[in-house]
């Protein structure tokens, strides 16, 4: 009974993995520069599992999600930079994702885009009101498994395996280092966006997680990460064998869906759009809780889905709030696939702010007792933290200087 | 509570949580007394948004931006300290919560809640 659980917690986690940002940035990197970014999504990929893992067991322990951390150990003034910081990025995540739902919609109905941008909002405000916190992640979670059809895709397409096992060895490209280090920075954040974390800690503390299920933690982190980093694999080879040699760069989410539909015709396609639909939603309510519970923590409200609404009050007006701002942003007309990329390039700046707190917090035996981090957990924590700070100080000038890697 | 506590790390901006088990705000600041005698003893933890005004710049925005009053909890309210701070009485008792309690009515008339 314990492994079955275990085992659809991750199924679920590898399911919720994949958001736009994944979607947006492996696509475009697959075509742009074929399979040779690849070994970014394992750097990307290690790092959500060593602070999540963090992060979880922090939360397992002493009970306090990233958001209090935050607040606790960087100050009151540091902590509503974080704060502000995080919110808008996570509402123009939101925002993206819902565009992106949008967008999957409408190809599999033929309905207008802006009517399907105000369903999908109605269902997901009806799907948080009505739907326990573990159905939420494991409806959204096993529908999203649908995107293993990329997977199945990628190597039915017969890629030149040599190739994209040369992929995974790090390597610079010469012909244009920029663009191909903006694509690295994307990629990074892509995997490793913050709301994951605010999203991941919370719902360990929703779910009621003791020191007992650490065991749990470390499997959803470990497993259900490094499976869902394979579907990031299998979008950038998909784009890599099809779109490089033509020179397509995937602007669309319809683009991306063609991935599905050359090797597996029509149902590929309807797939595919399935996968992304739920993968997307699924990652719109995370962010939409990451809003709701950041602001909860940093003022100390009463938050949780595990609370009912009227126990919550704040905490349930926040989000639905966020919802609200979401579908004003999207309802504009912005394209998501440019606000996905505007999202994570940001998020990336906001990353040592939410990964240092976590950081100092897991080695803190007042929080933690005999649980603080091992050597193993601080030697990866102090080397992904360094990566992070390289990151979010070059993240904006590579995003200007290569017109968001355009060239 | 005899034991050392680092107050600008073990105990401000920690969360408070009622006799309940109901989260009802952070500790903004503290009343410290005893500064000049060499006995420094906190008397008291403050919650609320014109606390926040001590609170650096970003405090000060905040604090001008927020409205809601200072609610003092005394030293003595205090059951135990861990990772959260935790009160010997309801969150109403002490007056603290209340954003919240003001809040429901906007949410408790929607099926469900």
């Amino acid at each position: 009974m314990k492994i079955f659980q275990i085992a659809l917690g991750i199924l679920a986690a590898i399911g919720g993995f994949v958001d736009i940002g994944d979607l947006v940035f492996n696509m475009q990197a697959g075509a742009k520069f074929q399979y040779s970014l690849l070994w970014v999504v394992v750097v990307g990929v290690v790092g959500i599992i060593v602070y999540s893992e963090m992060c979880g067991r922090v939360a397992a322990v002493s009970k306090r999600p990233v958001f209090d951390a935050i607040r606790e150990r960087m100050g009151f003034g540091v902590g509503l930079g974080a704060l502000v910081s995080s919110q808008i990025v996570n509402l123009m995540t939101l925002a993206a994702e819902v565009g992106g739902m949008a967008l999957a919609l409408e190809l599999l109905s033929g309905l207008p885009y802006r009517a399907l941008i105000v369903v999908g909002i109605v269902v997901l405000a009806i799907v948080i009101w009505v739907a326990p916190f573990d159905w939420i992640e494991r409806i959204f979670g096993y529908c999203g498994l649908a995107l293993l059809v990329f997977a199945v895709g990628a190597i039915k397409l017969h890629p030149d395996w040599s190739h994209v096992a040369h992929g995974f060895v790090p390597n610079v490209s010469s012909s244009e280092p920029l663009i191909y280090a903006y694509f690295a920075v994307g990629l990074l954040g892509a995997a490793m966006t913050p709301y994951e974390v605010y999203f991941y800690s919370s719902g360990a503390i929703e779910e009621g997680w003791t020191p007992k299920d650490l065991g749990l933690n470390k499997a959803n982190a470990m497993i259900g990460y490094a499976l869902g980093g394979f579907l990031s694999f299998a979008l950038m080879i998909t784009a890599g064998v099809l779109f490089f040699p033509q020179g397509i760069e995937p602007e669309l989410i319809g683009t991306v869906g063609l991935g599905a539909q050359v090797p597996f015709g029509a149902i590929g396609l309807v797939l595919a759009l399935v996968g992304i639909l739920f993968a997307v939603g699924g990652a719109a309510i995370d962010t939409c809780f990451s809003g709701a519970y950041n602001l909860a923590q940093f003022f100390g409200w009463e938050w949780g889905k595990h609370r009912r609404p009227r126990d919550a009050p704040r905490f349930t007006i926040a989000w639905a709030v966020l919802l609200l701002l979401a579908l004003l942003v999207i309802m504009t007309g912005i394209d998501p696939v440019m606000l996905t990329e505007y999202a994570v390039i940001f998020s990336v700046v906001a990353l040592p702010l939410t990964y240092i707190p976590i950081l100092l917090v897991a080695n803190d035996t007042a929080y933690m007792g005999r649980y603080t981090n091992g050597r193993v957990a601080n030697a990866f924590g102090l080397v992904y933290l360094v990566i992070i700070m390289l990151v979010a100080v070059s993240a904006i000038p590579l995003m200007i200087i290569t017109h968001q890697g355009q060239g | 509570m005899s034991e050392e506590l680092d107050l600008g790390l073990g105990l401000l901006d920690h969360q408070l949580v009622d006799c309940d088990g109901r989260r009802c705000g952070n500790v903004d600041d503290l009343e410290l007394e005893g500064l000049r005698e060499g006995a420094l003893r906190v008397t008291a933890i403050l919650v609320g948004p014109p606390v926040w005004r001590g609170r650096g710049w970003f405090g000060r925005i905040a604090s001008a931006l927020a409205t809601g009053p200072t609610v003092r909890v005394p030293w003595e309210e205090v059951e135990k300290i861990d990772s959260a701070v935790h009160l010997k009485k309801t969150a109403r008792e002490l007056r603290l919560g209340r954003g919240d309690d003001k809040a429901r009515r906007f949410v408790d008339w929607i099926p469900g809640s």
